[in-house]
Parts: C-alpha cells; sequence; structure tokens
C-alpha cells in the first residue's frame, strides 16, 4: 500500500513537475552610510573639538561596495562652519580619517595605503565589504581667545567615485 | 538585557544614500543631438530628502546637462529614477554623474555628514 502511494505521487508530480528558474544579479554599488553623528566638545575658550578626551563625538560613516576594486572613498573634514556666531578672527583647523572597523581582514591596509592631500583622506576600495571610517574633527580660535556663545555646525563629506 | 539591546540598536542605526549602475552609458535619445542615461538613486538617509545632481568631466568640471529636476526630493526610503540629457558634442567629456545630499539646516547636528557618490562612463 505504501509503495503505491509513493509510486503515484511520484508520478503525479513527475507528471506536473516544471523547472522555474530563480535568476539575479548583483550589481556592483556603493552605499555611504552615516552612523554617528558628531558633536564638537569645548575642552577650551578657544577650542572645539570631537575627541572622546574633550567631550565631543567623533562621526562615523560606513562604506559598503558591493564589489571589489570599482570604487574610491574620500572623506573631507571640515574646513569652515556652515552655522556659527560673527568670528571676526582666525580658525586653525584639524582634523584626521581612520579606519575604525571593517567587515573584511582584507581592508586591514586601508589606512597605511590611504593618500592624504588638503583635508581629503582617499581611500581605494579594493575588498567588497564594509569599511567604517572614523572621522575627528577640531578647531581653534585665534590666539586664545574665547569663541562667541552659540550654534557651530560643521560637515564633514563623504564619497564614493567609481574608478 | 532589553536595556542593552535597546541601546544596541540605536547605536547601530545608519542612514544611507545609494546610487546605481556604478558605469552608466549614454545613448541617442529621442531628440536630436542629445543623448541619454538613466541612474537610480536610493534614499534611506532618515535626515536628508533633497539630493543635487550634477555632471562632470574627468577633472570634475561640469558640463551642461538637462534633467527633470537637478534638485531631487527623495523622501526617506525612497528610490528615484533619474534621466539625465546631455548634448552629443559633450558626449565625449562626460565622465562622472554625481547625486550629493543637501542637508536642511534644522536636520544638522554639530557635525553633519553630505555624502556624495559618482557613477562613471563605461
Amino acid at each position: 500500500m505504501l509503495k503505491r502511494t509513493l509510486l503515484l505521487t511520484v508520478l503525479a508530480t513527475g507528471v506536473s513537475a516544471n523547472e522555474t528558474p530563480i535568476t539575479g544579479n548583483v550589481q556592483s554599488s556603493c552605499s555611504i552610510y552615516t552612523t554617528q553623528e558628531g558633536v564638537y566638545g569645548n575642552p577650551s575658550i578657544d577650542e572645539l573639538s570631537t575627541k572622546v578626551a574633550d567631550g565631543g563625538v567623533n562621526p562615523v560613516v560606513r562604506v559598503d561596495t558591493s564589489q571589489a576594486g570599482y570604487y574610491t572613498a574620500k572623506i573631507t573634514t571640515p574646513t569652515q562652519f556652515s552655522t556659527s556666531p560673527t568670528l571676526n578672527d582666525v580658525l586653525n583647523w584639524t582634523g584626521d580619517v581612520n579606519v575604525n572597523q571593517v567587515s573584511d581582514v582584507g581592508m586591514a591596509n586601508y589606512d597605511a595605503d590611504k593618500i592624504t592631500y588638503n583635508t581629503t583622506h582617499e581611500y581605494d576600495l579594493t575588498v567588497a565589504g564594509s569599511t567604517w571610517f572614523e572621522i575627528e574633527s577640531g578647531v581653534t580660535y585665534g590666539v586664545d581667545k574665547p569663541l562667541p556663545g552659540g550654534t557651530y555646525v560643521a560637515k564633514v563629506v563623504a564619497e564614493c567615485i567609481a574608478k | 538585557m532589553w536595556k542593552w539591546l535597546f541601546i544596541s540598536l540605536f547605536a547601530t542605526q545608519a542612514y544611507a544614500h545609494e546610487m546605481t549602475p556604478t558605469y552608466f552609458e549614454l545613448k541617442p535619445s529621442l531628440y536630436d543631438n542629445v543623448y541619454v542615461t538613466q541612474l537610480s538613486l536610493f534614499n534611506k538617509r532618515q535626515d536628508v530628502e533633497y539630493y543635487e545632481v550634477n555632471v562632470y568631466d574627468e577633472n570634475f568640471n561640469p558640463i551642461a546637462f538637462a534633467t527633470k529636476d537637478k534638485v531631487l526630493k527623495v523622501p526617506t526610503y525612497g528610490k528615484s529614477i533619474l534621466e539625465i540629457y546631455v548634448r552629443r558634442k559633450d558626449v565625449d567629456e562626460v565622465t562622472y554623474v554625481c547625486t550629493q545630499s543637501m542637508l536642511l539646516k534644522e536636520n544638522v547636528g554639530s557635525t553633519g555628514v553630505t555624502s556624495r557618490i559618482c557613477s562613471r562612463l563605461k
């Protein structure tokens, strides 16, 4: 009885069997994620800094690439405020970018291999996956001059350029 | 434990800007001496709703182009198809099509992140 049922089942499914292909296509792409917004701390009267030691928060940007070797990432630290009170003296900007997390060990040399010019840090994304970039930004005002009270906003630019 | 899970979710919250394809092609359009290409922009950034489109040569000098809106409104988790038209005389110069996020003043914290993605001519 069991054999007959099994045979019927096989026959029934055999007759109606049809190949349904599932096709997919992974195309290369780049995504830029802002995983952490930055905050300036005010460690001294003439200084703003995103360093944790200075009471700030470093912004973190994640760049994902789906295929290796297709993109260059460029991270540019700020050199001006987009919002601030009126400032009459010189601003001295500092900035740095470091890889703080990777999804693949092949990205271990990204920091050593990066090219830095002006305030831009350029990374060749030679491995597919996710890379987290931690950005430091700091600014001092004049010579020990107190920064006026108010809101200060500066922008980091994260770019993904196809090669 | 729930408290840690909650904190962890906040810590990993992320907003993304994505554009495809990596390499685009310019093809003749319905209009004489005008070429066209299509790109797709996906906005997962909750702090951004507007993106600016630009076309550049290999040295990032701007090139004249036409599109429906040079500043696009793309709602969060929304997708927009960009149709970019360039004159035939400029086709040899075109190298990049870029989209750049535009941050609204009220949505920017102490340091905002402007994201820019550039696709390249195949």
